[in-house]
């Protein structure tokens, strides 16, 4: 009976759905904690990999052994950044409205955004790769992944530190923009969807339609630009150090 | 329908992915395709319903897609743990300081292109 057991859980452990099976009941477990709390620490991909990543070590699974199991789902990635272009191009219609304020807060916003990032970081010992891995943190994880990786960051942990970011947005983001006496609704809708990618236009839209949709634009537009001039930028950089 | 879209996302990754190699080195492929399909959109003048659907489709399940990659912070224990308060106060002082940056100088660019709009 013992002997049966244990084949029974060989059985089960070792099957190739085995991770897969445990990676989607993980995240339903995420999304149900999330709809049922509405709280923002609560972000169901933080909670699933929370789950993940205790059960993956009570259960003896390395992470190159997990990854390859779970290849159906890593695999979609690619063509789903793509697919970040249809939001993007639905977006853009919206810019005509503030063209230059958009196209100047993007630029100067984002820009200041990875410099103040990198300087802070740098001043309190974070290491080269560990700064690649931070300065595309306040774009969408499947760009800052892609661009972390480029850049020589460390793609799994940027993911993480996006999240981590995100999260910050609804939990002091409204707070932080009253204090500041920001009250035009595209200037807040442009600040939460530059600063917490999803997550920030995922709270925008619940304050308003025009905050929803400028932080839609904003986080559109800064992972392509982010995407497009980071890697651009520490090319040059490093070419001239 | 759905077929579609997704073959049309695939095709402009693959795209993405060649010119990365012959010609874009510093991008990464996925981000080329990305591009790439904008422009494209751009010209079309319309998203088009088999690629609204397969990206719709793709993009609702982005979080889950997001998990595996994020697991892997498990891989990168030591590492984390040699940075882990630089880390944290970096993100949290960055975002404490770029929101309202960001806020504030959208704000003051629309009121001044609305001030230059009502002067005319």
């Amino acid at each position: 009976m013992i002997g049966n057991l244990h084949g029974a859980w060989q059985a089960v452990a070792g099957h190739p759905l085995f991770l897969l099976g445990l990676t989607l009941g993980a995240y339903q477990l995420g999304l149900a904690l999330y709809e049922r709390t509405r709280m923002a620490v609560f972000h169901p991909v933080l909670v699933s990999v929370a789950i993940l990543v205790v059960l993956l070590s009570l259960l003896g699974f390395e992470y190159a052994v997990y990854r390859e199991a779970v290849w159906p789902l890593v695999i979609l990635l690619g063509p789903a950044t793509v697919a970040l272009a249809v939001p993007l191009y639905l977006n853009l219609r919206r810019i005509r409205l503030y063209f230059w304020p958009v196209v100047l807060t993007i630029l100067l916003g984002g820009l200041f955004a990875t410099v103040i990032t990198l300087l802070i970081a740098w001043a309190l010992g974070a290491d080269l790769m560990m700064l690649m891995t931070l300065a595309p943190k306040s774009v969408t994880s499947p760009i800052a992944m892609l661009v972390a990786e480029q850049i020589g960051g460390i793609p799994e942990l940027a993911a993480v530190f996006v999240m981590f970011t995100g999260v910050l947005g609804p939990l002091f983001g409204p707070w932080l923009l009253r204090k500041c006496k920001i009250t035009e609704p595209a200037a807040w809708g442009m600040a939460m969807g530059m600063t917490a990618h999803a997550v920030g236009t995922s709270r925008a839209i619940e304050e308003g339609e025009e905050q929803g949709a400028f932080s839609a634009l904003a986080m559109s537009l800064l992972g392509a630009a982010t995407a497009l001039l980071l890697p651009l930028g520490v090319t040059l950089w490093l070419a001239l150090a | 329908m759905l077929l579609r879209g997704l073959t049309w996302l695939i095709v402009f990754q693959l795209l993405g992915s060649g010119l990365s190699v012959l010609l874009l080195p510093f991008l990464p492929g996925p981000i080329i395709g990305m591009v790439l399909l904008v422009l494209f959109l751009c010209l079309r003048g319309e998203t088009g319903e088999s690629l609204d659907m397969a990206a719709s489709g793709l993009l609702k399940y982005l979080p889950l897609i997001l998990v595996p990659p994020a697991v892997g912070v498990m891989a990168y224990g030591r590492e984390i743990a040699a940075d882990a308060t630089a880390i944290m106060i970096a993100l949290l002082l960055s975002f404490v300081l770029t929101l309202p940056l960001c806020g504030w100088l959208m704000q003051k660019l629309i009121r001044r292109q609305r001030n230059a709009e009502s002067g005319r």
